[in-house]
């Protein structure tokens, strides 16, 4: 018979009042913990886009193509041509040079273009790493392969493929060729999975971009000198774009900051609003039990006792509201990739014109330290909504109090 | 007797209200004095100053004038807090209605003033139990006050008012709203109370079978004292025959 318990039975007792006060706690959560995970999924998307490029510490590309390329794109902007690997290669701190040529294809019956990426397998080991191959029999593409093609996890999965096995694709110069499976890779990057790899020479010949390719990944001798030789680079080969993935990872987070901060402050909003619900309903209440107040009063209860009773009150209310808001936002966060899906599937959603158009749907991440903001600004919001209405009960007469009926 | 055994003494207690510009006097020197082991009554018409006086007693209220000792302490000196703590255990309130918190069992009633004093649970819970076993109510610790009888609410209201061993119980119109059945059962209590524990009481009523059941009445008009009647002057002035017809 704490000041919680009464707390507690008081609430319990006006199911319907604290459920709805609750709810106005909740919609405000559940949509900040919706958007906070929102971001943070597109934070983990951007990290992996950058680490895309392996093990790279430069990407230079023609400097007319967009960062963050379209599909069709690539077939009309931005090819560089293949012998200015020779350029790169000089630029001092420059350590190896790998080429890339990066195209779309349909693969088989799919009816999307899977991406597909022609390199030196080489120079791509020495740069990138290579590519880390599943263990079952495959082995990553070598110098000279032809018709011979690396798959990744997910796309083998999709196209229910495995090494040995052969697939066919449809290409723009040539028309339809066989490829046979050589081996499947895995990455830590789950959009990288979907695509193919092919040689350089055989990706120029089926695209006809003979001698052309749309990338090149750069390793510097010194990777804290990266963004020296980028400079040097930039300056020293006319119309390339060099990104340095780390630079690009602060931009990043810079406009995830942005991102951020703007999400807040609608759910804020929201918040401010659920507050105000609170303060209305904890005001009424007080009002209600001014009989109930005089009494306690009347028998020794202190205003700091009749204070804590209504905030925790208020408290409750705000944690409440807070834990139903996460699981309300986290389902939600768990439920809009499939549903947008389902949408699409139905044609019921427009496809975001420009860059966004070929980006894989951003996938929310519910995130502990979400979790936590959103479980504490709750209780915040309780606590602040309860202040002046708890202030007003233990501020009462207790003669005033009594004399209410 | 001797003044060990006084417990409230009253002198020239004035209270006047203000409302606005308009001062209405509630209370015009009023002087009593009441002994250990009384049960005493004060009886008057609406208006006539009696729950002012009950409220300055119980620490509610202050005078605007006059001193005020209760169980040896000065009510007139004492800071909000002192005066808090002094009802929560010098005193007991038995009020007319609404007595009980409605979201608490009557065990819980009875144990709450002891939880805002932090008596451990066990020992409250023991006490609380023994004192609605003590008021006939056992079988109804776990029921809520919407669960019981008016009767048994204002039962229940003695044992939290007797909860912290207050040196006082207080009572304002406490058979206001029972039926005579049950107003004659809760004298009964304070009488037992009375006889067993030398239990104070101070009751304000209108009722005769309160009146009837003290060894003291005061009755108040206007502010005042206007008459102190014994034991056998109440006897004679609230005759048997008039039992039903309000004082």
């Amino acid at each position: 018979m704490s000041a919680w318990t009464m707390a507690r039975r008081s609430l319990w007792r006006r199911k319907l009042r604290t459920g709805l006060t609750v709810l106005s706690v909740v919609v405000g959560i559940a949509m900040m913990f919706l958007l906070l995970s929102l971001t943070a999924g597109v934070d983990v998307q951007v990290h992996q886009l950058i680490r895309a490029m392996g093990g790279a510490d430069l990407t230079v590309s023609n400097a007319t193509a967009p960062a963050m390329p379209r599909r069709q794109q690539y077939l009309v902007l931005g090819f560089l041509n293949e012998s200015l690997a020779e350029n790169l290669t000089a630029v001092p701190g420059v350590y190896n040079v790998t080429p890339q040529l990066v195209s779309y294809m349909s693969i088989d019956d799919m009816r999307s273009p899977t991406t597909i990426i022609g390199i030196d397998p080489a120079t791509h080991l020495e740069v990138t790493g290579g590519l880390n191959i599943a263990l079952d029999g495959g082995r990553s593409l070598q110098a000279g392969d032809r018709e011979k093609i690396v798959l990744g996890k997910t796309l083998a999965d999709t196209l229910n493929k495995t090494v040995n096995a052969e697939v066919t694709v449809i290409t723009l110069a040539q028309g339809n060729l066989t490829f046979t499976v050589v081996g499947v890779f895995e990455s830590e990057i789950p959009q990288m999975e979907h695509a193919g790899y092919v040689t350089l020479e055989e990706a120029q010949e089926v695209t006809n971009q003979t001698g052309l390719v749309t990338q090149f990944l750069v390793k510097c001798v010194d990777p804290n000198l990266v963004e020296t030789v980028a400079e040097d680079i930039r300056n020293s080969v006319p119309g390339v774009r060099v990104a340095n993935p780390a630079v690009m990872a602060q931009r990043a987070s810079q406009m995830l900051n942005t991102l951020t901060l703007f999400f807040l402050s609608v759910s804020l909003a929201a918040l401010v609003a659920g507050c105000f619900g609170v303060v209305n309903t904890m005001l009424m209440s007080v009002v209600e039990r001014t009989r109930e107040i005089g009494m306690l009063k009347a028998i020794g209860a202190r205003d700091s006792t009749i204070l804590r009773i209504f905030l925790i009150e208020a408290l409750l209310i705000g944690v409440l509201g807070g834990a139903i808001g996460i699981c309300a936002g986290g389902a939600l966060a768990i439920a809009l990739p499939y549903l947008i899906r389902e949408l699409a599937q139905l044609g019921l959603v427009i496809r975001f014109p420009g860059r966004l158009g070929g980006l894989p749907m951003v996938i929310p991440a519910i995130t502990p330290n979400n979790t936590v903001l959103c479980f504490a600004v709750g209780a915040l919001i309780g606590v602040a909504a309860g202040v002046y209405p708890a202030w007003r009960a233990a501020r009462m007469s207790p003669l005033e109090a009594l004399r209410r009926v | 007797m001797s003044e060990a055994g006084v417990i409230l003494e009253a002198t020239g207690l004035t209270r006047v209200y203000r409302h606005g510009r308009v001062r209405v006097p509630a209370l015009q020197g009023v002087s009593l004095r009441v002994l250990r082991g009384e049960v005493a009554c004060v009886v008057g018409p609406s208006g006539s100053g009696k729950t002012t006086l009950l409220n300055v007693i119980g620490g509610l209220d202050r005078p605007t004038e006059g001193g005020i000792l209760v169980d040896g302490l000065d009510l007139t000196a004492l800071s909000p807090g002192q005066l808090a703590d002094y009802r929560l255990r010098r005193v007991g309130f038995v009020f007319q209605f609404y007595n009980l918190i409605p979201i608490l069992t009557a065990l819980e009633n009875v144990e709450l003033p002891m939880a805002l004093a932090r008596v451990p649970e066990h020992e409250r819970r023991e006490r609380a139990f023994d004192l609605l076993e003590k008021v006939g109510l056992a079988h109804r610790v776990d029921h809520r006050p919407d669960e019981l009888s008016g009767g048994e609410q204002q039962r229940v209201a003695i044992a939290r008012a007797l909860a912290n061993g207050p040196a006082l119980v207080l009572a304002d119109e406490p058979t206001g709203d029972l039926d005579s059945q049950s107003a004659v059962e809760f004298m009964k209590m304070v009488g037992e109370f009375n006889r067993r524990a030398h239990q104070t009481f101070i009751l304000v009523t209108h009722d005769p079978l309160v009146v009837r059941e003290c060894t003291k009445a005061y009755t108040i008009r206007d502010g005042k004292i206007e008459r102190e009647l014994s034991r056998k002057e109440i006897e004679e002035t609230v005759p048997q025959k008039d039992l039903l017809k309000p004082l």
